[in-house]
């Protein structure tokens, strides 16, 4: 299956302030891909837009041959899943409850063997066992971002969108969780787009860095491209250094 | 303690299962006690008759409490709140002022205060258009913004409360003393005709709703959450908010206004069975509602003769209920 998304000229205002303009750009198959840029600089409304979350103003987004829009949500959730920061769950549930919940799109409430099994091997995959009977309600915020990331996983989508998803973590959990987006990509053969405010964990773990400013793409290219002095300074406004550790272009700013 | 939370939960469903045959059995014995006290069965036609006036009373209350708990869970978990109900969306004052503008146009002798079906009929109608009309106008405008729609809902209830407490006061007394029949929840005089009506309402409303009804376990997630699992989130929202609002409009217009009822049983239901199954909460709710309506209805009439209604301990009951909702460690929602 030649899946693909193709984001062609989108365009998102508020009132007479246009947050997103005229953004083009392709998402690299089978690998992570970060969105960065300061605040307001439309990266999380780009991402609410591929992941159906906001209403595009105009443009297309073209996903595996067809409009965002022209799918069917319940199809299009077996093929693109999204886990933003706003989840505030009132409910007791469990853990794996919760990640059982990402069968939703393909069997509705009623599991089948085959979700059992997926749901096995999600919680597994995210070292959740231990946790599996405890309420989501009592975990740490480290544990409870493992657990919606199980869910996602259950779900078994191409594409997996995650918006700012080291958002309320410390260092440790937080490059355990870009260690996880590694793995989902390389073991998993899974399409990752992040939006990151770090850039350094962008530089390290992605393949791919998409740069907004103004609402526009400052930069898009890989990591190395991109991770440049002047590049950064011209996307962010504040002087940079680049070192390079294992390879890997990291910015240091003050 | 968390060990013992943890050992329980595997098998919470399968005790839910008990928990809910165990409410069913208590809802079946309130309502053979309701049927059967003092109802002298050895004298067949003064049973026949006690039967013919409790049957229809019978049915009310379960009609009631199965439209309000429904009603009250919904728009909870919708909201994601937990001490929130419908009755903050103004509708009770929307009857109670249609209510009191028909007396005061037509005064009480009118076919529509007289005759009960032609003003349940009414009362549906106009109260379901008005509410559809008048909330569908204000999701659009606010984009689906539950939280504005219950601040007007509340700006709508005083709106609708002056209007008719102005009414009232240039109302003729015997009027006002006919028409506070009506405006308070009342079960005792309905006649089978409008429980027809009612229970085709909420037949029709099952069946349109059938499917969102399923999308409710994914729905209380969260709006993102909802349009990841692939939930059409704003339609469903819209028709289970109409849903809400139907539901509301057939329960008020057979019974009257009850405040608190939906807040009990909902939050009982949800406290007694700890799950986020909608299937269970619902069934769970209404077999509450009926519990208390029916027991109610029972110490109303074995205990105070009639003299004091059972809106009064739903009343009375639900404020206290509230106040320890309210009180209670937030930890435990």
């Amino acid at each position: 299956m030649a899946a693909n998304m193709n984001i062609v000229d989108l365009v998102k205002s508020y009132g007479s302030k246009t947050v997103v303009d005229e953004v083009s750009f392709e998402v690299p198959k089978g690998k992570v891909l970060s969105l960065i840029g300061p605040n307001g600089a439309g990266k999380s409304t780009v991402m609410g837009m591929i992941s159906r979350l906001i209403a595009k103003d105009t443009g297309v987004i073209d996903f595996e041959g067809q409009d965002l829009s022209k799918w069917k949500s319940k199809e299009l959730a077996k093929h693109l899943s999204i886990l933003t920061q706003h989840n505030n769950i009132q409910m007791k549930l469990t853990v794996r409850e919760l990640v059982a919940f990402g069968r939703f799109p393909y069997s509705g409430s009623r599991l089948t063997p085959e979700d059992n099994e997926m749901i096995d091997r999600a919680v597994a995959y995210m070292e959740l066992e231990e946790f599996e009977d405890r309420y989501i309600d009592e975990l740490s915020g480290g544990q409870r971002q493992r657990a919606y990331i199980a869910m996602v996983i259950a779900q078994d989508t191409d594409y997996i969108l995650l918006d700012e998803p080291t958002n309320n973590l410390d260092i440790y959990h937080a490059s355990n969780l870009m260690r996880i987006v590694r793995r989902l990509c390389d073991e998993l053969g899974k399409t990752v787009i992040l939006v990151l405010h770090e850039i350094n964990y962008a530089a390290f773990y992605s393949d791919y860095i998409c740069a907004f400013r103004d609402g526009k793409i400052a930069k898009f290219g890989a990591v190395s491209e991109v991770m440049t002095k002047e590049c950064l300074k011209d996307i962010y406004n504040v002087d940079f250094e680049i070192i390079n550790v294992h390879d890997k272009p990291l910015s240091v700013y003050y | 303690m968390n060990n013992s939370v943890t050992l329980q939960k595997p098998n919470r469903h399968k005790k839910n299962a008990v928990k809910l045959l165990i409410l069913g059995v208590i809802t079946v014995a309130a309502i053979v006690c309701y049927l059967l006290i003092n109802s002298h069965p050895e004298k067949t036609k003064l049973f026949l008759y006690i039967l013919g006036l409790r049957l229809p009373t019978l049915l009310c209350m379960v009609i009631a409490s199965l439209s309000i708990g429904v009603a009250t869970l919904i728009f909870q978990s919708i909201v994601n709140n937990r001490i929130v109900t419908p009755a903050l969306l103004g509708m009770q004052s929307i009857y109670s002022f249609l209510h009191t503008a028909a007396v005061f146009v037509f005064g009480t002798g009118s076919i529509l205060f007289v005759n009960q079906n032609v003003s349940f009929a009414v009362d549906l109608v106009l109260m379901g258009t008005v509410a559809t009309f008048l909330y569908w106008y204000l999701f659009q405008k606010t984009g689906h913004n539950i939280l504005y729609i219950m601040l007007i809902g509340t700006v709508l209830s005083s709106f609708f409360g002056s209007i008719q407490s102005a009414m009232v006061r240039v109302m003729d007394p015997n009027e006002y003393d006919a028409l506070l029949s009506s405006l308070v929840a009342d079960f005792n005089n309905v006649n089978g005709e409008i429980i027809i009506f009612s229970v085709a309402a909420l037949a029709v409303l099952a069946i349109v709703l059938h499917k969102e009804l399923k999308l409710l376990d994914v729905i209380t997630m969260g709006r993102d959450q909802a349009i990841n699992l692939g939930v059409d989130y704003d339609k469903a929202i819209r028709k289970l908010l109409f849903g809400v609002v139907l539901c509301m409009a057939v329960a008020t217009a057979t019974v009257g206004p009850v405040s608190f009822l939906g807040l009990i049983v909902a939050n009982l239901s949800r406290q007694i069975l700890k799950t986020y199954k909608h299937s269970h909460l619902i069934i769970g709710a209404s077999l509450i509602g009926m519990i208390a309506l029916i027991g109610g209805q029972l110490v109303s009439q074995h205990i105070f003769h009639f003299t004091v209604p059972v809106s009064t301990f739903v009343t009375i009951a639900g404020g206290v209920y509230f106040l320890y909702l309210l009180l209670r460690k937030k930890g435990a929602y």
